[in-house]
């Protein structure tokens, strides 16, 4: 049996960090990642390839397509391509059950989905914190702002992040590197909806994403597609930033590779003692021991693994006391917004892929005169502005020498925006576990999650807003559009904004949540849960990096409760 | 743009969602290819061979992709390969039915040449040809909007033109002679065009 100060399940982006963290503390840390391993650069096989080196062309790989085969629920997303499958988990291996649709995005390999996310960072505030408490949907956060403010400027400082400062007190700055700029499409649409809207904004993308050299990794030259790796490290991902600080510590081991099956009970010191592994490869099973335990599996994979770690104290799961665990899972709906042309600006352009768009804070219930009646929390945009590409040639009549003439320079400037809504815990949102299992002896997820009233509520005024900004900013044939299909559907089903959080939620009262508000398990003190399970409520911004914040901040408080001898 | 006709909404939209900035065509960086990479692509191993069509079928795809695009001071479709690159397609990526839909275009094609001049499509003089495929393509993109359902010849002829551009400016040819790919460097959100004077690949 080999023991170590600290086992962290999971290598994405909570689990580099809270290797990071752990090690740099001085706890020998064993990182157990169920996928290969993918080394910077190194792995990075279609990073710079031109086009007409991809033999598809970099083709989408949809639902039904020869390249997505293994792959039925991937394929679902516009970001599975030919350049970066080999970064996504193959569904045919790794199968869970939908009730109703559910689309898991998943990373299976060292780096998890740091390597392909899409790297927008934004704070939460006390309008986040505290809206469980004013509306009473789902359970109060144990913390406010105040707790996790200084955490935020610690992993902003080290990850890097890119952006311009708003002074909004729904949307806090960070520690921001100079942002990258706006083209000239946005910067006219900006100026157009401020003046229409005084309480709106139009701003760059907060990103995790370099334009300063930091730590040794490079200022972003904007090749374009991230999500195929970055050699020279200009995008936080666990290999470009929270890996090599771990190593460098020489208190890291890596396990990839390695499915955890379980986590280890010891009823007679209510403590976890470890983990149960199995080897993908050979399938032989294998116990790690160690005195705290993180789990960092992103949200499902955690919560499956504690629903599957079960013992006559913890008859439905581990730390599962209350009962909650499984419960409130929640995602982001996105999909509801608007387009438009926009007219003239035919003599600028602009230089580079920028691996970036523009941002529109929250402006609805704010507790002003903004406020709406018909539903609670709010919604940002996400979008941009770009000139058409030679793309639009295959909509329009015409072929031969002319259309070569008209596609040697771009079209007309377009701007799109899509809302990223805030979603409400709720009960009957949940995961369990079904009596198949997989290769690995794992029983099958089960999923059931829908969109509620609230929600749809919501998404009409998402892309209603939305028309009404472009169409005040002067652009022309706007249309809105909501991509939700109903219930049963895919289109803008739940899961599909890959923000999916919750089902071990933290809380103040052990009755009612798993963590207290040091993402420690109530029940058991050693066990840590620090990626997306631990959300009470979901915000309506890109939640990973406050599950950075959040790691970092529990695993310091781990590290104290250790050097007290209360773990 | 999406590049097989999975252009669906969802996914256009779902690409500006997640704001990953590039376009379709892998933003490319000319000066990083070797020589050799180059020679290989314009000059195609003499062992190449179609996997789908016929000798005949490749034919007719090249002779109806050379008319979408044609060489102009730049090579045309043809020269740039996308009637290996539609094969490719067809070959590794379109689901059988798909695939099959296309093949049946392509016999219809001939089809109507047949019918209108008595020969298949390749046999048919240029200007008989580019009479041809202006009657595929005014049926295919009217100039009044119809609801109606699309045919199936129009799609045929849709995706034909869609899958010319695409191999076309997503070729070595396309996105570094006709168009040109972004440099790698700074970004640059605003600038005249004229110093640029054609669209990035
Ligand atoms: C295309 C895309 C765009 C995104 N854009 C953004 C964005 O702009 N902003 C944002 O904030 N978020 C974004 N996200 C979401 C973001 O990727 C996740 O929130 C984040 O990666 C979660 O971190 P994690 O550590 O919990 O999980 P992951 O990064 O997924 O890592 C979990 C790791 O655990 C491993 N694992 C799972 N189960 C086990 C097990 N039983 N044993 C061992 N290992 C296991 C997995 O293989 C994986 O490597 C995006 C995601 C995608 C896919
Ligand atoms: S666009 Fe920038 S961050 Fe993205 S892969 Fe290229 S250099 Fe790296």
């Amino acid at each position: 049996m080999i023991t170590y100060d600290a086992i962290v399940v999971g290598s994405g982006i909570t689990g580099g960090w809270a290797a990071k963290e752990l090690t740099e503390k001085g706890l020998r840390t064993l990182m157990i990642e169920r996928g290969r391993d993918v080394v910077h650069r190194t792995d990075y096989i279609t990073e710079h390839k031109p086009s007409w080196e991809l033999p598809l062309r970099d083709a989408r790989l949809s639902v039904g397509t020869k390249g997505a085969e293994e792959y039925p629920i991937q394929a679902r997303t516009g970001q599975f391509r030919e350049s970066n499958k080999h970064f996504f988990i193959k569904d045919k291996k790794n199968p869970y059950i939908e009730d109703k649709p559910f689309t898991w995005i998943q990373g299976d390999q060292v780096g998890g989905k740091s390597l392909i996310w899409g790297r927008q960072v934004y704070r939460w505030s006390d309008l986040d914190f505290e809206a469980n408490l004013r509306d009473g949907h789902g359970v109060d956060w144990p913390i406010r702002y105040a707790d996790i403010a200084p955490w935020y400027s610690y992993v902003e400082r080290f990850i890097g992040v890119s952006g311009e400062k708003l002074g909004l007190t729904q949307l806090p700055d960070g520690e921001f590197q100079p942002p990258m700029e706006m083209n000239a499409g946005e910067k006219l649409v900006k100026a157009g909806i401020e003046r229409a809207f005084p309480d709106r904004h139009v701003t760059i993308g907060r990103v995790a994403i370099l334009t300063q050299p930091l730590n040794g990794r490079l200022p972003c030259h904007y090749c374009g597609p991230c999500e195929r790796g970055c050699s020279t490290g200009s995008y936080f991902s666990t290999q470009a930033s929270t890996l090599p600080a771990a190593r460098a510590t020489q208190r890291l081991t890596v396990l990839p590779n390695s499915i955890v099956h379980s986590v280890i009970y010891d009823a007679s010191t209510n403590r976890v003692t470890g983990v149960r592994v199995v080897d993908t490869v050979t399938k032989q099973t294998q116990e790690y021991r160690a005195r705290v335990v993180f789990l960092c599996a992103s949200t499902l994979a955690t919560t499956r693994l504690l629903l599957n770690s079960t013992s006559p104290r913890f008859p439905n799961g581990l730390a599962n006391s209350s009962g909650v665990l499984g419960h409130y899972l929640m995602d982001h709906h996105f999909l509801a917004g608007a387009g438009g042309s926009i007219e003239g600006l035919l003599d600028h352009y602009y230089q580079g892929n920028r691996p970036n768009g523009i941002y529109v804070p929250r402006f609805r219930n704010l507790g002003d005169d903004a406020s709406r009646r018909d539903y609670v929390r709010g919604f940002g945009y996400q979008g941009g502005a770009g000139r058409q590409g030679w793309g639009r040639g295959g909509g329009e009549r015409g072929f031969g020498v002319e259309l070569k003439r008209k596609l040697h320079d771009p079209g007309q400037w377009s701007m799109g925006m899509t809302g990223f809504g805030e979603c409400l815990p709720r009960e009957d949102n949940y995961v369990e576990l079904s009596d198949q299992k997989d290769e690995f002896g794992i029983p099958l997820l089960k999923i059931h999650c829908t969109w509620g009233d609230n929600e749809l509520a919501m998404r009409k005024d998402m892309a209603a807003s939305a028309g009404e900004m472009l169409e005040a900013a002067g652009c022309k044939n706007v249309h809105t559009y909501d991509a939700y299909r109903g219930s049963g559907q895919l289109g803008a089903e739940p899961g599909f904004a890959i923000h999916e959080m919750g089902t071990a939620r933290m809380g103040r009262d052990p009755k009612t949540s798993v963590l207290n508000a040091y993402n420690q398990a109530h029940d058991v003190p050693n066990l840590f849960v620090t990626d997306g399970a631990c959300m009470a409520s979901s915000s309506c911004v890109n939640p990973s990096i406050t599950y950075m914040a959040l790691t970092a901040r529990a695993c310091d408080h781990a590290v104290e409760e250790l050097k007290r001898g209360n773990l | 743009m999406e590049h097989d006709d999975l252009i669906t909404r969802r996914e256009a939209l779902s690409r500006v969602a997640i704001l990953l900035g590039g376009a379709i065509s892998a933003p490319t960086l000319a000066g990083a290819l070797d020589a050799a990479t180059r020679r290989a692509w314009t000059t195609p191993s003499r062992d190449w061979a179609p996997r789908t069509l016929d000798a005949g079928q490749l034919e007719l795809v090249a002779t109806m992709a050379d008319h979408i695009v044609p060489q102009t001071d730049t090579p045309g479709a043809r020269a740039a390969g996308v009637h290996r690159f539609v094969d490719t397609l067809l070959s590794d990526h379109y689901p059988t039915p798909e695939r099959d839909r296309f093949v049946a275009g392509l016999a219809d094609v001939d089809a109507r040449a047949r019918s209108g001049h008595g020969k298949t499509f390749v046999e048919c003089t240029a200007d008989q040809q580019v009479a041809l495929l202006t009657e595929l393509d005014e049926a295919a993109f009217p100039a009044v909007r119809i609801d109606s359902p699309r045919t199936s010849d129009t799609w045929f002829f849709r995706r034909m033109k869609e899958l010319t551009l695409v191999g076309y400016y997503t070729s070595q040819v396309g996105a570094t002679q006709e168009l040109h790919p972004s440099p790698f460097g700074a970004y640059r959100g605003d600038i005249p065009y004229g110093s640029v004077g054609r669209a990035w690949s």
